[in-house]
């Protein structure tokens, strides 16, 4: 009990501290700005936070992460208007919410689904900042107990399922992604003994690629090369029916948005697996539950509101193993983690000793992100269709531009523009060929983490493999990693079906007995 | 997709291969006395040969498929190029690595930025047969945009972020 209230008191105190005229304006502006990168097809959320964080170094280090934060939640909601409007997910985040979104406003109610979208972005973003107040910490002690071994088991486990989530039809793209990046990790000094791995003697390779421009390239440059490959969008008109958002269209699905914010935040901690499959999981769940099941992808309700509850749930619940494992949930969490190591705060197993009242300070952002969506969900809607008729040739060459100013800021060399480009040719190559970029970047942050402890944990029991797989956490996460790769081999499937089934006759047979 | 998977699966084995050799040769620091496990270039070894498997798997894969009968002709490469998508594709490409990596540096950056977006623009909404005055509206609004955006992003960049452009 005494937890609870020294952490609610935590929580309202840094609830407090954002309570400053220059809060509110960063609050402002920030998701304001989140809301219109998220709506325009071809800026997605991690691409945003990327290129807004080139824009931070100057803020102090709460201002600077509460600015992502905000363009975060902000991006992953304003994503739905697109969807809605004309059928384009504005992030792959609202893929789910077209199936109904779009059916319903040809119906003529794009006002209605808006408020759909706004009632399930900001519950969603509740659910999961409630599980981020109250698993954060649990999780933050539990943490401390890990050792290189379950480090070195959570990185491969962190590749392997979030390379399945993400490539579902195809999972070995996935994991190939994954190991990639690990692979990218690899290059510069190495963390035990300073040897330089695969840098051939230039300087600028000495610290490895670094992860903003390298994101910026492989979310923004060659987003920018799909954008202007695809033919152009069709342009949006204004909804006729009012957008504020209907309490009975919440009471009736109160269901539906429990279930879907709770999936969403288990699926936001599940390493690199982000907001898109958090809004598809929900939907799918949805849709098995519902008892309108033949209204779905004609305009339902449930399914628009399980989407956008889904994948806003998503956001808090990635933030909960990057603040306590500095490993992200999904892909724009793994740039705001880069951040946060840039603003010199220390996200990881040691943040409920170092700094407890940080974890609070990022839910109190949530919670001020939230509050700000549902106030420009409620308010904004002719803005923004301005802003979506902007075309794309106009657009593109300003957000380019961008990508090689904001990489090149952060330490002011021409060497990370190039790794920029670099990263958003292979990005763009590996994306048309459907390899998924969550791994990728999984992988680069993970890198040195699996470095370290593979080697450290060799060295501490002399070679010896034993505690790598009996330890108990160690056991969960090997087993659930080669079930993972083991089921997706069809032969394997097959085999263990047949064996199953096998099983169940035999048993059942005994019981007829 | 099985073609594009065979090269792939090939790339990531060449790959895979090089990394294993580096690894190899990366030095084992017997004279500092480490322990022989703890040497630098174990992790990439490992990396490696996970994505030797897979790039393996992946290229028995398309075989199975057919990916292996590449077919590769002048006059398919042609028709390719000859794709609007891929046209605007390779333009986007030129426009931004030639800005990235010629432009900036050798220029001031706000008029190579300028530049750079003033012709983004005029190249991409430029069409056949336009009439002199939807041209000259589109060149002067184009011209408009550059000089707006590339002196606010100079501005921005260089007085509140204090960043020193190149």
């Amino acid at each position: 009990m005494t937890v609870l209230i020294d952490n609610l008191a935590r929580f309202l105190s840094a609830i407090g501290g954002f309570i400053t005229p220059m809060a509110f304006l960063h609050i402002g502006w920030a998701t304001l700005l989140g809301i219109i990168i998220g709506a325009l097809p071809g800026l997605t959320a991690t691409m945003g936070i990327a290129l807004i964080t080139t824009l931070t170094y100057k803020l102090p280090a709460d201002l600077a992460i509460l600015v992502l934060i905000c363009v975060y939640v902000g991006a992953i909601y304003g994503g739905s208007r697109t969807a809605i409007l004309i059928n384009i997910p504005g992030t792959p985040a609202n893929a789910a919410t077209t199936l109904d979104g779009f059916p319903l406003a040809m119906q003529g109610l794009a006002g209605r689904a808006m408020g759909v979208a706004t009632s399930g972005s900001v519950l969603g973003s509740f659910i999961g900042m409630f599980f981020l107040a109250t698993i954060a910490p649990i999780l933050g002690n539990y943490a401390l107990k890990f050792q290189s071994y379950e480090f070195f088991w959570l990185a491969i486990f962190g590749i392997v399922i979030s390379g399945h989530l993400t490539a579902l039809e195809d999972p070995i793209k996935g994991w190939i992604a994954g190991f990639l990046g690990l692979l990218v990790a690899m290059v510069g000094q190495e963390g035990i003994h300073a040897y330089e791995r695969f840098t051939y003697g230039t300087t600028e390779l000495l610290g490895g690629f670094a992860l903003i421009p390298a994101m910026v390239g492989a979310f923004g440059f060659s987003e920018v090369l799909s954008v202007m490959r695809n033919p152009p969008a069709e342009k949006a008109e204004s909804p006729r029916d009012s957008i504020i958002p209907k309490l009975a269209d919440v009471l009736r699905y109160w269901r539906t948005i429990v279930r879907s914010g709770l999936i969403g935040t288990v699926i936001g901690i599940i390493p690199g697996v982000g907001e898109d499959i958090g809004a598809w999981v929900s939907y799918a769940a949805a849709r098995r539950k519902s008892k309108e099941k033949e209204k779905f992808g004609k305009g339902s309700i449930e399914g628009l509101m399980a989407a956008e509850t889904g994948n806003n749930a998503v956001v808090p619940g990635a933030i909960i193993p990057a603040l306590t494992l500095a490993i992200p949930g999904s892909a724009p969490a793994a740039v705001l983690l880069a951040a946060m190591f840039i603003h010199g705060l220390r996200p990881g197993p040691l943040i409920m000793i170092e700094s407890p009242q940080f974890v609070y300070q990022v839910v109190a952002m949530v919670f001020f992100a939230t509050l700000a969506i549902f106030i420009y969900g409620v308010g904004l809607s002719r803005v923004l269709l301005k802003v979506l008729a902007i075309p794309r040739t106009r657009l593109m060459p300003i957000v380019f531009v961008l990508c090689a100013i904001g990489s090149y800021a952060i330490t002011t060399r021409f060497f990370d523009i190039y790794v920029m480009i670099g990263f958003g040719i292979v990005g763009y190559i590996l994306r048309q060929m459907r390899y998924p970029m969550a791994p990728l970047v999984l992988g680069i942050i993970l890198g040195d983490i699996l470095d370290k402890n593979l080697r450290r944990g060799l060295v501490l029991t002399d070679g010896d493999l034993t505690p790598f797989f009996t330890r108990p956490i160690c056991l969960v996460l090997w087993l659930i990693t080669f079930s993972s790769i083991l089921l997706s081999i069809n032969p394997v499937r097959h085999a263990l079906m047949e064996i199953f089934s096998w099983f169940g006759l035999k048993i059942r047979q005994l019981m007829d007995r | 997709m099985p073609k594009a998977d065979f090269l792939t699966g090939l790339a990531l084995i060449g790959l895979s291969l090089y990394v294993l050799i580096e690894s190899w040769r990366m030095p084992r620091l017997e004279h500092l006395k480490i322990h022989p496990l703890s040497v630098p270039g174990l992790v990439p070894a490992f990396l490696a040969s996970v994505i030797l498997i897979f790039g393996t798997a992946l290229v028995i894969r398309s075989i199975l498929r057919g990916g292996h009968r590449l077919g590769f002709t002048l006059e398919g490469f042609r028709q390719i190029l000859n794709k609007p998508g891929n046209r605007r594709l390779l333009l986007t490409a030129i426009l931004s690595i030639g800005y990235a990596v010629l432009l900036i540096g050798t220029l001031p950056y706000w008029l190579a930025t300028g530049i750079f977006i003033l012709l983004f623009i005029i190249l991409f909404e430029w069409k056949q047969g336009m009439d002199s005055a939807t041209w000259r509206r589109y060149l002067i609004s184009g011209i408009l945009i550059a000089i707006l955006a590339s002196t606010t992003i100079t501005l921005v960049f260089e007085r509140l972020f204090l960043v020193a452009l190149p």
